[in-house]
């Protein structure tokens, strides 16, 4: 790397390589089978450079000859993008707590095991259709630049998940849990699988309406992703966020509080720098309802005469690989303040409405405006505080810059999913449509 | 290239194995309103090891040379590990050894033009939508993405296949006040640039309607019966039926998999439905899958009947049925799993004109903005539409989102038209993404659409 580095600075004004080493390894249970497992060993090199104000970029997956690269890089600078920004010299980085050396010996062995485990337990108790799946990911990310930056960050991580199926269909109650190594899912969360599972069995049809809707963690998402559009320094830049201007105002109900929280090493995959070296923060986009702050990569930055947040991620919405992406600023660790009610206790304060459990769609429709319309995936309708049963076939639409004024209460808790770390929340006046 | 991949199968114990090289090369040119943000060739390469030992099987991704060693072990361990676990051994269904090296035909070669006349070209269409005054952004791009295949299994087959794919296109936004809109505009395909040119009417046509949307009324949340057009029937043949044909998806779904057995009539009788990547000139088309087996096309419905299945050579031993040859990666990072081609309705007779007399007073929903399905249940959203009154047209709509049920649509849908049109693009997500993912269909009438609107 530092090779690259120093041939690449005596042609251009500023360098910076960024490489990523990834290796993983994942085992699947479908039918409460073993079913399969698989493994990548992957790495790769990327080269930003900046001559003349504009960037050239350049990758590959075997760095043999460090000259064609570097070639790919000036090659690329013909197409003059703008680069105003200058890569940052980042030291004094926290210590984090991001990588336990017991995983680099935890065996495929050992997910089957607990996967097993869990597959009885789900059987036992439940007539669901039971999928799981473990795996282990080490990555190291290192980074480099002509400004004196050398930084380098080592994850560990264990995960597993999986869903409990209902049966007809792919609907069912989703949960995860991750680690920096091995350790056995805790009790709450099958039981909680089990509870939710089996209360709504039966399969009842209310009426379309607006009604309250308990936004589980596992479908806020859909909330997030809006608002992530709307406070990102990119849309800000290309002026389609409608809270461009609402900076200090207050845009949602006051028990909404929502925060990036990188630096947090309790959780597997804690950084203390972005994907352009930047230092990482705690970081509040909304306190108590009111827009504190909008996320800036370098780029965004410079164009809009602000400072890097520490949010550039080599990142798209699906997958990619990062060496092959340039960083957008990208929220990694979202974690929406826990409220005070439990979850049975937000469940007794929905006089009619549904538990929107998972959804299907949130990637659809009119993102930046804040619009969603999704399916419900599952769903279980609730009346007087007690579950009826489960809804197939509805859709569950807003805007979030509406739903999120209406919070009723939000949970005690924060658990992991998909997008961050959220807690239940529950909302009134939402659009629920059935087929009656 | 073929030697090197015959080393590391020959160090390989192994009941069977395959292993898979690709070079592949990017070239991308995108543009956020007028300026260019990312321009640049590159090329990324890995390769792909599946082993089938005691009858487990197993795969691994490695992108250096030099950790071959520690994959090979890997990839027999896991497999051990499977066979160990598993009570059903795992075979995979017999498949003809093939040596082949095919390169399609290329009608206008995408290597052989300068990145500078893509860059102009992508640079002049981009400048379309915004010349007008209420489109505030775009983000516009050339894609053009080269897979360099060489695959060799233990059983001789030795194949060497590129699949060169190119796009052009991205998303148009207008603003009035607060009221943000935007539409998708796209255009591209397997077989050469001239698939990007002569772009204009297409993007001018997309400007007007988003533009146009910022009038359009949301569409009220409701029961209705609708139109869809080419594009969205497409992609109900994709999202809410196609998936369901492949067989790594409904073995995992017992109770699916019970309604899906070949013979049970699922759908209404004008509803057939095909899966063909062997049709040259489409962005689905390609010779042999990833595991080596030639495609082939699979009648999947014929008049509301489930006639096929799409398959890989483990499923196609497991369900009993003949091999397809829809197992497919989205590059050198995956081990392949089971993908359509290209799926479309297959039209009937009635015109268009037919269906709106025959619809009466509903809607008219136009083409897809992202689609999801969870076993039986579907959702995906429209660009925009029409409400229909008395067979004719009668205002814009906007926000619209459709939710159903598989088995009830299938039914549901009463007439189909003879007008089929195929996609240009795709972007089916399966954990990879497949972005030769072709599918299409002509007009066709479906009851009682459940319209979430937003």
């Amino acid at each position: 790397m530092k090779k690259l580095l120093e041939i690449a600075k005596k042609v251009c004004d500023q360098a910076e390589v960024y490489s990523y080493e990834n290796s993983e390894s994942e085992v699947d249970f479908t039918h409460a089978e073993l079913h399969d497992i698989k493994s990548k060993i992957q790495s790769g090199v990327a080269l930003r450079i900046i001559k003349d104000r504009k960037l050239g970029f350049a990758y590959t997956c075997n760095l043999i000859n460090r000259e064609e690269l570097l070639e790919n890089a000036l090659d690329s600078l013909k197409g003059k993008v703008k680069a105003n920004y200058e890569f940052p010299f980042t030291k004094n980085l926290p210590n984090l707590n991001t990588y336990d050396n017991a995983i680099e010996k935890l065996a495929e062995n050992l997910f089957v095991e607990e996967c097993s485990r869990i597959c009885d337990i789900l059987k036992s108790k439940t007539d669901g259709e039971i999928e799981f799946g473990a795996g282990k990911d080490v990555t190291k990310i290192q980074i480099v630049n002509t400004s004196g930056t050398d930084v380098t960050n080592l994850t560990s991580s264990y995960g597993i998940g999986g869903s409990l199926i209902f049966p007809g269909g792919a609907a069912g109650v989703n949960r995860v849990f991750s680690k920096k190594k091995f350790q056995k899912t805790p009790d709450s969360i099958l039981d909680e699988m089990i509870s939710l599972y089996n209360s709504a069995k039966k399969v009842v049809e209310p009426k379309s309406g607006k009604m309250k809707v308990l936004f589980m963690p596992f479908s806020i998402y859909t909330l997030t992703w809006r608002i992530k559009s709307g406070t990102s320094a990119m849309s800000i830049y290309e002026k389609i966020s409608p809270v461009a201007d609402k900076i200090g105002k207050k845009i949602f109900d006051d028990k909404f509080t929502l925060y990036d929280d990188p630096l947090n090493d309790k959780y597997p995959g804690a950084r203390a720098f972005d994907d352009e070296g930047v230092a990482c923060k705690t970081f509040t986009l909304i306190e108590n309802g009111v827009l504190k702050s909008f996320y800036y990569d370098l780029n965004y930055a410079k164009k809009l005469n602000a400072k890097s947040t520490g949010h550039g991620y080599r990142t798209i919405d699906w997958g990619g690989d990062p060496i092959t992406l340039k960083p957008v600023p990208s929220l990694q660790y979202l974690t929406i303040k826990p409220g005070n009610k439990t979850f049975r206790g937000l469940v007794k304060m929905i006089d009619k409405g549904i538990i929107l459990d998972g959804v299907m769609g949130a990637h659809s429709g009119n993102i930046p405006n804040g619009d969603y319309s999704v399916g419900v995936s599952p769903a279980f309708y609730v009346e007087n505080g007690e579950i009826i049963g489960r809804v197939k076939d509805a859709m569950v639409a807003g805007n979030v810059y509406e739903t999120l004024k209406n919070i009723v209460a939000i949970e005690d808790t924060v658990h992991d999913c998909w997008g961050g770390r959220f807690p239940a929340i529950l909302c009134d006046n939402v659009s629920v449509a059935t087929k009656r | 290239m073929f030697e090197k991949l015959r080393k590391i199968l020959n160090k390989t114990d192994a009941d069977y194995a395959d292993i898979r090289y690709e070079n592949k090369k990017d070239t991308f040119i995108t543009f956020k309103g007028k300026e260019l943000t990312r321009i640049g060739s590159n090329s990324t390469d890995g390769y792909v090891l599946r082993v089938l030992k005691n009858s487990g099987f197993s795969s691994v991704a490695f992108t250096k040379e030099s950790d071959a060693k520690n994959a090979i072990k890997s990839a027999i361990e896991n497999a051990k590990l499977l066979a160990k676990n598993t009570e059903k051994p795992i075979k995979l269904a017999k498949a003809d050894v093939i040596k082949d090296t095919f390169f399609p035909e290329l009608i206008e070669d995408p290597r052989k033009i300068s990145i500078n006349e893509k860059l102009e070209l992508t640079r002049k269409l981009n400048s379309i939508p915004l010349k007008h005054e209420k489109v505030i952004n775009t983000t516009v791009g050339y894609g053009e993405v080269i897979r360099e295949r060489y695959f060799l299994n233990s059983e001789g087959s030795e194949i060497r296949e590129d699949l060169i794919t190119t796009r052009l296109g991205g998303l148009i936004t207008s603003k009035e006040g607060n009221l943000l809109q935007n539409i998708w505009v796209s255009t591209g395909g397997s077989d050469g640039f001239q698939n990007v040119r002569n772009q204009e009417e297409n993007f001018e046509k997309q400007t007007s309607i988003v533009v146009d949307l910022l009038k359009a009324k949301p569409v009220k949340a409701g029961v209705y019966n609708c139109i869809v057009n080419p594009d969205l029937a497409g992609v109900f043949a994709h999202e809410a039926f196609g998936h369901f044909s492949e067989a790594d998806i409904v073995e995992s779904l017992p109770a699916m998999r019970e309604k899906m057995k070949i013979g049970s009539k699922l759908g209404n009788d004008v509803v057939s439905i095909i899966d063909d990547a062997t049709i040259p000139n489409q962005l689905g088309f390609y010779k042999y899958d990833d595991e080596g087996v030639a495609v082939r096309k699979v009648q999947l419905m014929k008049n509301g009947v489930l006639t096929g299945r799409l398959h890989s050579r483990r499923t196609a031993e497991e369900f009993d049925e003949p091999i397809s040859g829809h197992c497919v990666a989205e590059d050198y990072r995956f081990a392949p799993i089971i993908r359509m081609g290209t799926i479309y309705i297959e039209p009937q007779k009635d015109s268009f004109e037919n269906l709106l007399k025959k619809l009466g007073d509903g809607l008219y929903i136009i083409d897809a903005k992202g689609g999801q399905t969870a076993g039986e249940n579907f959702t995906f959203g429209a660009q925009y539409g029409y409400v229909i009154k008395d067979g004719k047209l009668a205002g814009m709509i906007r926000d619209i989102y459709i939710s159903g049920n598989l088995y009830q649509t299938m039914k549901d849908i009463i007439m189909v038209g003879n007008d089929l049109v195929l996609t240009k693009t795709g972007g089916c997500g399966k954990g990879q993404t497949n972005i030769r993912s072709c599918h299409g269909g002509p007009h066709i009438l479906i009851k009682n659409v459940v319209i979430g609107g937003a």
